[in-house]
């Protein structure tokens, strides 16, 4: 997977942004930077794909229902409806600018991030999850000067080692999933996705009658992280309603056939969703001794 | 949500700057026996050249190669102010160059009347209005952002100062920092 950008050609043309967050509403605003700074911030883009590059595993594409480790290369296409915020923030032109926005309420600033160009015209945003900038403004902090000591009273904005995210034209590049979930407010993304996922999946398995799973799934967030994974499914329209009715029997889900659909009994909403997303398994190793697990992480072999 | 413009000094003598040719004027015709007449000229000389110096060197600052560099600007919607100068030249230049200068009463009178009309133009975030950009073949465009669905895209309008004369539609341009709402076009 390569980036959309060349970070060997980045020109001048760069902004430097804070996210702010205030009763339920979030905004960007530009902040004036030295060219210093912004050097360092390029530098930071540069850590955080060498960081992205090093994983052995690779890219891999983002599941919603899947467990991931704290720091993992991850991408999700900037089309997709779950990254609307991230696409957003890329796209946002013409935004306000003031410096005195960094020190106005620093504990509203949950992000930061540089949007540079390089000598193609791409565009690269990389984002960071301000949150120890938070803790460092909430201490006072001593800095030696000359041969005194001060108290600095100023709230000061500390720089991380890299970002969390990276996003070109066509992909967000995750590096912390945790960044990317309070960033891109995934979850209420989601859920708001759920209506849309289930007109997806009545189309490609009109055999399957998903009224209470649809009910189920706007209120409970797993749920709703399955459907979104079973719609990024291939030959999700190809699934045998007999073969899904055997898995169902077989890993006792409770679900029946009843006029030629399959309608799934109050209760075992979530269990059904596991066998769809292809999580929810039986063995038999020891005789007469079935044993049902649910995988928190798979892998195709 | 309240927005508090930076650069506040700057504005105020970029400001002073769009009126430094009433100054000139001043200069010329003398202060006509209100105050001595060398006080005067030399207090229009430094009023003249004070904040033209610095605006010169707020330029120089924010195009500097070591700079933060310009930034992205599109522009979806545009309207040219070059009429904001000719009601700049008949509501301020020649009323004040025709003020009576003759005691002293009415030059405090007209400084006073003055400051009114600075602060007016640094209140409404006019201090882009400058004769001295148009004699070196600038002009002043209000330019706003494209409409767009995207939620993080404010309204924002930017003065632009460009030697440009018109835009293509959603044209995007590199420009320089000039205060939080005044960009002058990269070359």
């Amino acid at each position: 997977m390569k980036l959309n950008f060349n970070l060997d050609a980045i020109t001048k043309v760069s902004e430097f942004c804070i996210g702010r967050e205030g009763s339920g509403q979030r905004r960007f605003v530009v902040v004036p930077a030295d060219r210093a700074v912004i050097d360092e911030l390029e530098k930071m883009v540069r850590r955080t794909w060498d960081g992205m590059a090093a994983h052995e595993d690779g890219c891999v594409k983002y599941e919603p229902s899947n467990k991931y480790a704290s720091k993992a290369w991850l991408y999700v296409p900037l089309v997709d409806e779950m990254v609307v915020e991230m696409r957003n923030m890329h796209g946002a032109a013409n935004l306000p600018s003031n410096a005195k926005e960094l020190s106005t309420d620093p504990n509203e600033i949950y992000c930061y991030f540089v949007r540079l160009t390089d000598n193609q015209g791409q565009k690269l945003t990389a984002v960071r999850r301000a949150s120890y900038f938070k803790a460092v403004s909430k201490r006072p902090l001593i800095q030696v000067f000359d041969d005194s000591v001060v108290m600095v009273t100023n709230a000061l904005f500390k720089l991380d080692h890299d970002f969390d995210l990276l996003i070109d034209s066509e992909h967000v590049h995750i590096l912390r999933l945790g960044a990317f979930e309070s960033i891109g407010r995934l979850s209420e993304a989601i859920l708001s996705s759920v209506p849309d996922n289930i007109s997806f999946i009545k189309e490609q398995l009109p055999f399957i009658e998903l009224g209470s799973i649809e009910s189920y799934a706007r209120t409970h967030i797993r749920a709703a992280r399955y459907l979104a994974s079973i719609c990024a499914q291939e030959n999700l329209g190809r699934i045998d309603m007999q073969r899904l009715l055997n898995q169902c029997v077989s890993t006792e889900v409770k679900a029946r056939e009843v006029e030629g659909k399959l309608v799934i009994d109050v209760g075992a909403e979530m269990n059904f969703l596991q066998v769809l997303d292809r999580r929810r398994y039986g063995m038999e190793l020891v005789m007469d001794k079935p044993e049902i697990f649910v995988a928190g992480s798979r892998k195709k072999a | 949500m309240k927005s508090r413009e930076g650069l506040k000094i700057a504005r105020l003598l970029m400001v002073l700057s769009s009126v430094s040719p009433v100054f000139v004027l001043w200069a010329v015709r003398g202060s006509n026996g209100g105050v001595p007449n060398v006080c005067f000229v030399l207090l229009c000389v430094l009023l003249f050249l004070t904040p033209n110096l610095f605006l010169l060197c707020r330029i120089r600052i924010a195009t500097k190669k070591k700079g933060q560099g310009p930034r992205e600007l599109v522009v979806g919607q545009w309207d040219d102010r070059g009429d904001h100068l000719l009601v700049y030249l008949f509501t301020m230049l020649l009323p004040f160059y025709s003020a009576d200068l003759g005691t002293l009463r009415s030059v405090v009178a007209t400084f006073i009347a003055l400051a009114f009309v600075v602060f007016l133009f640094w209140h409404l975030n006019l201090h882009y209005m400058n004769l001295i950009f148009a004699m070196f073949g600038y002009r002043i465009f209000m330019i706003c952002p494209p409409n767009s669905d995207n939620p993080f895209q404010e309204k924002t309008r930017y003065s632009l100062i460009t030697r440009r004369v018109s835009f293509l539609p959603d044209q995007r341009i590199n420009a320089y920092r000039v205060s939080d709402t005044v960009y002058l076009e990269a070359k």
